[in-house]
């Protein structure tokens, strides 16, 4: 398998995609609106995102559905789309795929729902809520990123949902938060290292990290991982921290910085290099050039 | 057991996540009919404070603190009727009204800067999540509401934050609340930019925010 191939090629880096959330926004996505909705209500503006990141050079491209778990539609009261919106996903992203040397990578976020103390959440719930997306995505993706995950036992309900039906990678990507003294943990207390050995436990394929952090701090943290672990590390980091003007939200890190830490990243281990808020093609091309020039 | 020593072990009571022992206690103070403020305030108040300062540092993450805030709530719910009958009351330190902006439907940031204020002496009115600004003003008003906290998660509804404050403007009434922003895209430059009083990082910063401007 292509993916699996990748993994195993020492001088391949994989580009990953940039962001789909902040790139709807500048197209006048609704406030408010979850971008996954538009898989059906806008195929088009979805398409022309994911098309936007084969253009610039990304290797694999995400679907458009990191809200389409059951859980995390049932918030916004429209669980009785999941399987409309995952099909129709699936369906705009094979659309607009360039060739067979471009990957499709099944998108899975949050459930939004935290566990006790915090909220109501139980494994179990989490769990039937990403198998039943996990389901009809199964067929169409080649691989799975599991992404912005900040509760260790969120992310292995996930894996657990995800691996009873289908066999195909996972990446799982946790979000860490840098605390002032002892380094980077999730909001929900686990450090990296406690990640690391449990996702090792879940036998992912790839150990990642995405959002929160600006690419100038995820380097620290990439610091941290590459020395934790020998599975293959993938990165997408934030384009540095919104500003928001006028009504319109700006990332104002320089392009150039961006792919300056992205190419320290690759030069600590990473193997899949990607972005995340406000990260755009424009990112994405720039890496590229980056990766072919090395 | 001296006076001092059983609001230590109060506030212990809280660092240490321990409900069985706070409400222990607080049932020991209505039973040895202790000074019921002091309690709360170098009690079980010293505990929750404890607990912030963990947090801030990053050796107490969600979890503890929600569990620190629930169990100093419980203590004070224990305690609340001895207060009310001895003619004294815990004095309010302020009234917050809190809401996640329309569009929005995150609610735990708000929930837990609601619970970590109530554990701190506030009264909190929440209105919970997707609250048009109109609705938050009118509940401000009604409510004689001194600080007005408007949460979002997304930077698209972030720009609905300064609806509240155009509001308030075009009702003349701009000076007499205080309005704080909070969410992860917040930012001291959205702030100055709406003309808001202030923004905190976390639900920790937001009790310190709202304790500095309600004095």
């Amino acid at each position: 398998m292509l993916f699996t191939n990748w993994l195993e090629d020492k001088s391949k880096i994989i580009l990953f995609d940039g962001a789909m959330g902040t790139q709807l926004m500048n197209r006048d996505l609704e406030p408010g609106k979850i971008p996954d909705l538009l898989n059906i209500e806008n195929p088009e503006v979805v398409k022309k995102v994911l098309a936007s990141y084969y253009d610039a050079g990304s290797d694999m491209v995400q679907t458009c559905t990191f809200s389409s778990n059951v859980v995390s539609l049932n918030r916004h009261n429209i669980s009785n789309l999941y399987q409309k919106i995952n099909v129709e996903a699936i369906n705009n992203i094979k659309a607009i795929l360039p060739s067979e040397e471009n990957l499709i990578v099944g998108d899975i976020g949050p459930s939004g729902e935290f566990r006790p103390p915090v909220g109501n959440a139980s494994g179990d719930m989490w769990k039937a809520g990403f198998q039943k997306q996990a389901k009809i995505l199964a067929p169409g993706i080649d691989l799975w990123h599991i992404e912005t995950i900040s509760d260790l036992q969120e992310m292995s309900a996930a894996i657990q949902g995800i691996k009873e039906v289908s066999e195909k990678p996972i990446i799982a990507s946790m979000t860490y938060r840098k605390t002032k003294t002892r380094g980077f943990f999730t909001i929900m207390g686990d450090s990296v290292e406690t990640c690391v050995t449990k996702l090792e436990e879940e036998k992912v394929d790839v150990i990642g990290t995405n959002c929160t952090l600006g690419s100038d701090q995820m380097i620290e943290l990439i610091k941290e991982l590459v020395n934790l672990t020998d599975i293959p590390i993938s990165a997408k980091p934030n384009a540095g921290q919104p500003r928001l003007s006028g009504g319109n939200t700006l990332y104002d890190q320089p392009v150039e910085d961006y792919v300056n830490d992205i190419g320290q990243m690759i030069d600590l281990g990473v193997k899949i290099v990607g972005g995340c808020c406000g990260t755009t093609p424009t990112h994405i091309r720039k890496i590229r050039t980056l990766i072919d020039s090395r | 057991m001296d006076t001092e020593e059983i609001y230590r072990e109060m506030a212990n009571s809280i660092v240490s996540l321990d409900q069985e022992k706070a409400v222990h206690l607080a049932n020991q103070a209505l039973d040895e009919s202790m000074d019921l403020l002091q309690v709360i305030e170098k009690g079980f108040g010293e505990g929750i404070r404890k607990v912030g300062d963990l947090w801030d540092e990053g050796e107490f993450f969600l979890p503890e603190l929600m569990s620190g805030a629930q169990i100093m709530e419980k203590a004070v719910d224990i305690i609340t009727p001895g207060l009310q009958s001895s003619g004294s009351e815990r004095q309010s330190s302020g009234k917050v009204l809190l809401a996640t902006i329309e569009g929005d439907i995150h609610s735990i940031g708000k929930t837990i800067v609601a619970t970590m204020l109530k554990a701190n002496g506030f009264q909190v009115v929440d209105l919970g999540t997707d609250v048009k600004a109109e609705k938050i003003v009118d509940e401000a008003i009604k409510g004689d509401i001194d600080i007005i906290g408007v949460s979002t998660l997304l930077t698209t509804t972030m720009v609905n934050q300064k609806k509240v404050i155009d509001l308030l403007n075009q009702k003349n009434i701009r000076n007499k609340f205080k309005v704080i922003f909070g969410g992860a895209p917040v930012t001291q430059g959205w702030v100055d930019e709406c003309g808001a009083d202030g923004y905190a990082e976390n639900a920790v910063e937001s009790v310190k925010l709202v304790k500095e401007l309600i004095q």
